[in-house]
This record gives structure tokens, C-alpha cells and sequence, in this order.
């Protein structure tokens, strides 16, 4: 038999992990050209006034953007005010209650589903349902745009989490006379904690970064609005209007608000990784 | 130590059953919230888009009209955008996150791996809009100046490459998409590779094979399933990403066979014209256009979710 | 053919002629004073396949009764119908009756939660519950009792002593359950099982997970215990049930082949089955 040259498979062996390792130099480069680029555009934006402030007519130097920070804080807050807990119970029907049950598969099947879906069909639903028949844009519609798309991803992470714990923990629960859900609230609630609160932030860094969502529900506003109930100021809605538009100001303000949205979504990503994996080791 | 004197025993048994009684309902019907969101979607849009449906019937499909002024609407070119753009990404992407998930299972040592790996994994944090600000500002005026003119110099032949660089247009709203969706294939494909046996990676090894071939003639066959579930996933990602594409899609409803030209999305266009859209046909073909989505993507992720879990099935009997 | 019969508190091999109709009414009317539980014909099924085999089994009050078996014989499957831990998962269930102080536990009327307050259990792996050690006592008071700030203390610590572990523990009752050693965890187990006054204690292989000085502390406090609970070990280590029981039951493939006295078995058993088991023949 002839052998084939071991220095050919070397040579192919070489040039692929090689190209490997180029792929790889390559996806880190995007992420450090995003990064630097967002940085050097918008940390010229922040300051004091960008935090304090409201925007100013195009033209006029000056303003900032505290009204939408307050708006999506405001917004993000309620939609993770309505999607834990619902989230939560699902992930502990799916987990605890739903072996043998068709209710879990069609729900974890559509929970999956939901994950996959684009962020502006949600905000058109939303818009058929709250703002069409109501005849007006709404905080309200914006959460809860950005509450159904987070429900998915807490209700798997929680039916994850729970599953990773072992059955005795259940079971010297129940051994003493506890109830069901006495077990679940009181002790496996709390062993399943980290992997819970990470699941939670990172569906609350998502959420803090959508925009297709609140086009047609939350809308924009440039003034303080008291209540939720009508068009709500928002950064990433902000950042589209500004950035299309021809004022330099404004778009150098779009870049601000892009900084800080990137940094506060890496930031609760990676305390949420953090977190995490410490509890790992 | 003395023995205390034991109380009474209260008789909590009854409040205790009805509170597990009212648990299991309690989250029952959180868990029915999901799949009822799902059909609730479903209706809301075809409800909305069926006078749009009727007046233009299946022809809304391919028709490459959209008009407001004349009120003539069709998918077509929206469609098409929608397609071209997800293809190119997944060209770029599918190799690239094959290469990254090798780089990381077999090639780095584990530090490396778990900081690269996470950092990858950063770039699927970062929000769509801000790829859209990189990209229009950034990343297409750099498209057009170094990359496009090449490209028309080497390959204008192919009409491909024809037309005016602009910089923005489907081409960098298909590499930017690439991008988008890269870190999602890349992590599913290296919990399929991770998934490997142990034993099965050491036999092949041991007959002496390269690490490449051991990849490539062991490790992908065995987790195909699992890595076809991955693209599947990533291509439902970028059938709807948004805000990136609306950015440097260029925003145009023609159909051209050039990568230069400007075009459209679906979801580009739903966020370009949604809110200026007042007559009731026209917001109707709008939501048509959601609701072809809203299928599209459904589709996809059937076929992912069932892909995926053959391979999870098949892990485990296989253990 | 002979036979043994589970009717006597000891082997008694019978002629298969004289039955059961004439020694099971005997045994039953001479009711051993003895009994805190009767389990009477109990088959136990894990979906359509079985896994217990008209189990007949009498666990004395305050004394020890240990279970031993090759793995897989039911051990662990027949204790835990003793508190109906079972029910946990939908597609198990047990038939026969199991008598407690007299009363039918299989029964659907008996209240399940006041059942396992009696019926205490301990795992083979330490479980402490993610709160404190303090905590991990008072959970199972705070459940069934209503009791004042002070009296919840004095009780915890009650229970830690009854388990041996206040001494080691007093000066760190918030620190984490799980911050303990091993064999730590198991006795703060036994104490939180203690704190609510069981009748009984099932001990399920709880010094398997152990280091060998931790056991020896573990079957320290059973010696300790017996006299006021009634403890039912199941063991796959000969020696423990010989150092720590007073009565064995021998499983195989899911019937009870041989109950009596730990002395008498492990010295002379009566059933060649028991006698290849005990000589390390098999299992």
C-alpha cells in the first residue's frame, strides 16, 4: 500500500488551524472596531448637561438627553415588572410540573419560537392591540412590547435553572411535610439564585437595547412626560431619529446615547457572566 | 438536656393543600401565556392584513410594484432584499463560525479559549442599532472607499459589481448581518463539538490523525444535525434583524442584480414607512408584509427547533 | 416444599400444607406489642414494570431494623413508601397496606404532610437546604409549628444537640448549610429531621457519601437515638447493619427472603440465599 505523504496532511492541517485562527482574529477585530468606533464618536456627548438636560431645537449647541435615559429606564423597568414573574411561573410549570404534560411542550416549543421572532413583528402585534384601538402611542405599549419579548427568555432560563437541580433537594423538602410550593419558593428558588438572577439580567440587556419594538408603540417624545401613558422619550428610538437626520448636534448626541447603551449592556453582560461562572468554580 | 413540652400541632394541612392547588394553576397558566402570545400574534396580524390580502391576493407575493401614491403594493422587492441580504450573511458567516468553534474546541489552550470565546459571545450583546450607527457611519464610508472600487475594478464584469459604489446597500447590509448572526452559529457549534465523546475524539487521534481531520472527517459528521439546527438558528435571526439592515440598506423598493444598489427588507421597510403610513391600504399591506414574515421566520424555527432536538435525543441515547 | 413466613418477628419455616390460613391469624392475634409498623402484601411499581413483590415486613418500635441486599434488590424503593416519597413521580405506586400505629398510610385520607412530620427521612447525599444552619433546623418547625422567636431557638438547638452537632456548630449558626463538612451536613440532616418530633427515622445509605470517622459518629447517634425513635438503616455495608441493627431484613430482586434478628442472621442464617449474601457469595 502507498502511503499518503504525512507533509501534505501537515501542510493542509497548517493552513486550516491557521485560517482558524484568522476567522477568530477577525470576529475580534469587528468587536474591537465597533467598540473604539462608538467610543471615539460618543464620548465627546457625555456630559453633565447630557445626563441632566433636555434636547434642544435642531441647531442650538447644548441639551442632552435625560428625558429619554428616565423613559427607558422607566420603560425596561416595567417590562421586567410584568415578564419575571409570569416568566418565572412558567419556567416552574415547565420544570416541576410539566413531564408528561402537552401544555409544557406546546409551551417550551413556543417559547423557543418566541425567542426567534423579529422584535418589530412584536412591536406591530402590540400596535394592533394597545395603540390602534386606543388611538394613541403609550409607555404602557412599549413595555409591554419589551415585556413579551423578555418572557421567553426568563421563563427557559428558569426551567433550565431548576432543572439543573437534583431531585434529592425536592425530595428533603417534601420528606419533611413542606407543600409544593413551600419547596419550590422557600428552597429551590433560592439554590437556583444565580443562574436565575443572570438569566434575568441578560434579558434586561437585550431588552435595553431595542428599537423596532417602540417605533409603533412608545414613539418619541422630546419633552418630560409624566406618565406612561403617552408617547414616551427613549434612547434607541432617539438615536434612529437623530441619526437620520441632518444635524450634526443631533447625531453627535445619537452617538453619546449609542456609548451608553453599549457600555450598559457589556456592563450587565458581563456581570452577569461574572456572576455566574464564579458561582461555577 | 430536658425535653420541652411539644405545642399542639396547628392544622395548616388544609390551607396548604389549596396553596398547592392554586401553584399548579397559578403556573399553568403563566406557562399557557406563551404558545396563546404566539397564536395571538398570528391573528392580530392576518386580521389587519386581509384587506390587503384580498385586494391583492397571492400576486402580492411577487409583485414588485409599492406605491403609496397609486396604492399598489407588493412583497416583491421587500422579499427580495430580505433573501439576498440573509444569504450573503449565512456565506460569510456559516464558514467563519465553523472556523471560530474549530479555533476554540481544538486549537487554543483553555485560557485563550474561555476569554476569545467569551468576547465572541459579547458581540451577540451588542444591540442592532448600534451595528446600524457603526455601519452607516463607519463601516459603509469605508465599503465605499477601499472595498467597492476593488471589487468593481477585479470583478465589474460580473453584474454583480456594477453600478456606483455607495458604500451603503445590500452588500454591507449582508456583511454586517454576518456579523450579527456569527456569535449565535458560533455557539451552538461549539456545544456541538463539545458534545462529542470523549472516546470517539481519542480513537481518532489515535489512529493518527491531523487535528483538522479529526474535525472534519469525525467531529462534523457526527454533530451534522446539530450544526444544520445552528444555522437554521441563525438564519431566523437574520431574516429579522431590523434596525442594522434599516440603517444601510439604502431604503429602496427596486430589485437590482448589482450588490451595490440599495434595496429593502421586510423589517426595513416596516420600520421606514410604518409611522408615516396613514391610509388604511397602506398600512394593511404593511402588516401583509409582517405577517409573510411572521411565517417565514415560524418556518425556520420549526425546522431548527426540530433539527436541535434530534440532536439532543440522540446524545442522550446515545450516552 | 417449606417456606418461611414473615408472620414472626423471626423465621419460622413452615410446611407449605399448613399455609398461611392457620399461622398468619395466629401471628396477628399474639399482635407483637412491638410493632410500630406493619406493611402487609405491599407490591410497588415503577410504570407496568415491578419492583416489589408482596413485601410483608414489621418494624419494631424503638429498635433498629436494618435492610440489607445486593443492589437493585428494592431497598431503597421499599422504605421510601413508609413516608410516600414516591409520589413525587407520577408513574409510581404502590399497592397493599403499610400500618402505622394501626392506621393505613396508603390510605388517601391519611394527610401526607403530618405523615412525613412522623415519618422522617434521611438521603445517602448530604441535602442541606441553601439558608443557614440555623435555618436549615428551623425549616421544618416553621412549617408545622407556630413558635415564639425564643422557643424557635431553644428547639434548634435541641435538635443540633440530639444529633451531636451543637457543639460544633453553635458559634456558626448563620453561616451556610453548605459551608459544613460532609459528614457536618449529614448530622445537620438528622437535626433538622429531629426538630419536628418524628416517630420514626428512615435512614437511606446515609453514611455511604461519608468519611469512615464521620460514619463512626453517625452510628454513634443512632446507638443514641434508638431509644426514643424508631430507626429503619438501609445499608449495603454488612458490617454497619451488624454493628448498628437489631433486627435485618434480607432483599432479593424485590421480596423480603429472610427478617429476623441481626444476630441470628448474620450468625445463622436460615435461607441459603441470606447465607450466600452475608458470605459475600454475590452481590
Amino acid at each position: 500500500m502507498k502511503l499518503r505523504p504525512p507533509i501534505g496532511r501537515r501542510i493542509i492541517n497548517g493552513i486550516v488551524s491557521g485560517l482558524a485562527a484568522a476567522s477568530a482574529m477577525l470576529g475580534l477585530l469587528a468587536l474591537a472596531w465597533i467598540f473604539l468606533g462608538v467610543l471615539s464618536r460618543g464620548v465627546g456627548a457625555l456630559n453633565v448637561d447630557f445626563f441632566t438636560r433636555l434636547p434642544n431645537p435642531p441647531g442650538i449647541p447644548g441639551g442632552g438627553l435625560a428625558n429619554a435615559i428616565v423613559g427607558t429606564l422607566a420603560m425596561t423597568g416595567l417590562a421586567t415588572l410584568l415578564a419575571v414573574p409570569v416568566g418565572m411561573m412558567a419556567g416552574v410549570f415547565l420544570s416541576e410540573f410539566g413531564q408528561k404534560s402537552r401544555l409544557a411542550d406546546h409551551s417550551r416549543f413556543a417559547a423557543n419560537v418566541l425567542m426567534g421572532m423579529p422584535s418589530i413583528i412584536i412591536g406591530v402585534f402590540v400596535y394592533a392591540i394597545l395603540v390602534l384601538p386606543r388611538g394613541k402611542f403609550s409607555g404602557y405599549a412599549g413595555a409591554l412590547s419589551l415585556g413579551i419579548i423578555m418572557l421567553p427568555v426568563v421563563a427557559r432560563t428558569a426551567e433550565d435553572m431548576l432543572r439543573l437541580l437534583p431531585n434529592t433537594l425536592r425530595e428533603a423538602g417534601l420528606a419533611l411535610g413542606a407543600p409544593t410550593w413551600k419547596v419550590t419558593l422557600a428552597i429551590l428558588f433560592r439554590a437556583a439564585k444565580p443562574g436565575l438572577l443572570t438569566g434575568i439580567l441578560l434579558a434586561v440587556a437585550r431588552v435595553s437595547g431595542e428599537t423596532a419594538p417602540l417605533l409603533f408603540t412608545a414613539l418619541n417624545s422630546p419633552y418630560w412626560e409624566s406618565s406612561l401613558a403617552g408617547p414616551t422619550p427613549n434612547l434607541t428610538v432617539t438615536i434612529f431619529n437623530f441619526a437620520m437626520s441632518p444635524y450634526p448636534d443631533w447625531q453627535q448626541m445619537a452617538w453619546g446615547a449609542s456609548l451608553l447603551i453599549t457600555c450598559g449592556v457589556l456592563a450587565l453582560n458581563l456581570t452577569a457572566r461574572f456572576f455566574l461562572g464564579e458561582k461555577h468554580s | 438536656m430536658a425535653d420541652l413540652a411539644l405545642p399542639e400541632t396547628p392544622a395548616k394541612t388544609q390551607t396548604w393543600r389549596q396553596g398547592d392547588v392554586i401553584f399548579r394553576w397559578l403556573s399553568r397558566g403563566c406557562a399557557f401565556v406563551v404558545p396563546a402570545l404566539i397564536g395571538g400574534i398570528f391573528l392580530a396580524l392576518l386580521i389587519y392584513s386581509l384587506p390587503a390580502i384580498k385586494k391583492f391576493g397571492v400576486g402580492f407575493l411577487v409583485s414588485p410594484e409599492w406605491n403609496p401614491v397609486t396604492q399598489e403594493f407588493g412583497a416583491a422587492s421587500s422579499i427580495f432584499g430580505t433573501v439576498v441580504s440573509t444569504l450573503i450573511a449565512m456565506l460569510l458567516a456559516v464558514p467563519l463560525s465553523l472556523a471560530i468553534a474549530f479555533f476554540l474546541v481544538e486549537l487554543a489552550p483553555p485560557a485563550v479559549s474561555r476569554v476569545v470565546g467569551t468576547l465572541i459571545e459579547l458581540l451577540a450583546a451588542i444591540p442592532s442599532i448600534i451595528f446600524g450607527m457603526w455601519g452607516l457611519f463607519v463601516f459603509a464610508p469605508f465599503l465605499q472607499a477601499h472595498v467597492q472600487p476593488w471589487l468593481a475594478s477585479t470583478l465589474g464584469f460580473l453584474p454583480l459589481f456594477q453600478g456606483p459604489p455607495m458604500g451603503i446597500g445590500i452588500m454591507s447590509a449582508g456583511i454586517i448581518l454576518a456579523f450579527m448572526i456569527l456569535p449565535f452559529i458560533c455557539a451552538i457549534a461549539r456545544d456541538v463539538f463539545l458534545l462529542v465523546p470523549r472516546t470517539i475524539r481519542e480513537s481518532a487521534f489515535g489512529m493518527g490523525a491531523t487535528t483538522w481531520e479529526v474535525m472534519y472527517k469525525v467531529m462534523i459528521p457526527y454533530g451534522l444535525v446539530g450544526l444544520i439546527g445552528a444555522v437554521f438558528l441563525g438564519l431566523g435571526r437574520a431574516l429579522g434583524e431590523t434596525m442594522a439592515i434599516t440603517f444601510v440598506i439604502g431604503n429602496s423598493h427596486r430589485i437590482s442584480a448589482s450588490l451595490f444598489a440599495a434595496g429593502n427588507s421586510i423589517a426595513s421597510t416596516l420600520a421606514n414607512e410604518f409611522a408615516e403610513a396613514t391610509e388604511p391600504m397602506y398600512v394593511s399591506s404593511l402588516i401583509a408584509l409582517g405577517l409573510v414574515l411572521f411565517l417565514i421566520t415560524y418556518l425556520v424555527q420549526i425546522l431548527a427547533q426540530v433539527l436541535l432536538r434530534r440532536l439532543y435525543r440522540s446524545w442522550s441515547a446515545g450516552l | 416444599m417449606k417456606t418461611t413466613t414473615m408472620a414472626f418477628p423471626y423465621p419460622v419455616a413452615l410446611d407449605q400444607s399448613l399455609a398461611l390460613e392457620t399461622a398468619v391469624p395466629a401471628a396477628y392475634a399474639a399482635a407483637p406489642v412491638g410493632a410500630k409498623i406493619i406493611a402487609r402484601q405491599v407490591n410497588f411499581f415503577y410504570g407496568e414494570h415491578q419492583a416489589l413483590f408482596e413485601n410483608d415486613l414489621e418494624i419494631h418500635r424503638n429498635k433498629v431494623t436494618a435492610i440489607i441486599g445486593p443492589s437493585g434488590c428494592g431497598k431503597s424503593t421499599h422504605i421510601r413508601i413508609y413516608n410516600r416519597i414516591y409520589e413525587l413521580y407520577g408513574e409510581q405506586r404502590a399497592t397493599g397496606e403499610v400500618l402505622l400505629d394501626g392506621e393505613n398510610i396508603l390510605d388517601s385520607a391519611m394527610d401526607l404532610m403530618e405523615l412525613r412530620r412522623r415519618v422522617g427521612m434521611i438521603f445517602q447525599k448530604p441535602t442541606p437546604f441553601p439558608m443557614s444552619v440555623f435555618e436549615n433546623v428551623a425549616f421544618g418547625l416553621k412549617l408545622h409549628y407556630r413558635l415564639s422567636k425564643g422557643e424557635m431557638a431553644d428547639r434548634v438547638e435541641e435538635a443540633l444537640s440530639k444529633a451531636a452537632l451543637w457543639d460544633e456548630v453553635k458559634d456558626i449558626l448563620r453561616q451556610p448549610g453548605t459551608a459544613l463538612s460532609g459528614g457536618q451536613q449529614q448530622r445537620l440532616c438528622i437535626a433538622r429531621a429531629l426538630a419536628v418530633e418524628p416517630e420514626v427515622l428512615l435512614m437511606d445509605e446515609p453514611t455511604s457519601a461519608i468519611d469512615p470517622i464521620a460514619t463512626a459518629k453517625i452510628e454513634e447517634l443512632i446507638n443514641s437515638l434508638k431509644s426514643k425513635y424508631t430507626i429503619i438503616i438501609v445499608t449495603h455495608n454488612m458490617q454497619q447493619a451488624a454493628r448498628v441493627s437489631d433486627f435485618t431484613a434480607f432483599f432479593y430482586q424485590g421480596r423480603i427472603v429472610e427478617f429476623g434478628d441481626t444476630q441470628k442472621i448474620f450468625t445463622n442464617p436460615s435461607n441459603k440465599k441470606t447465607e450466600e449474601y452475608i458470605t459475600g457469595r454475590f452481590g
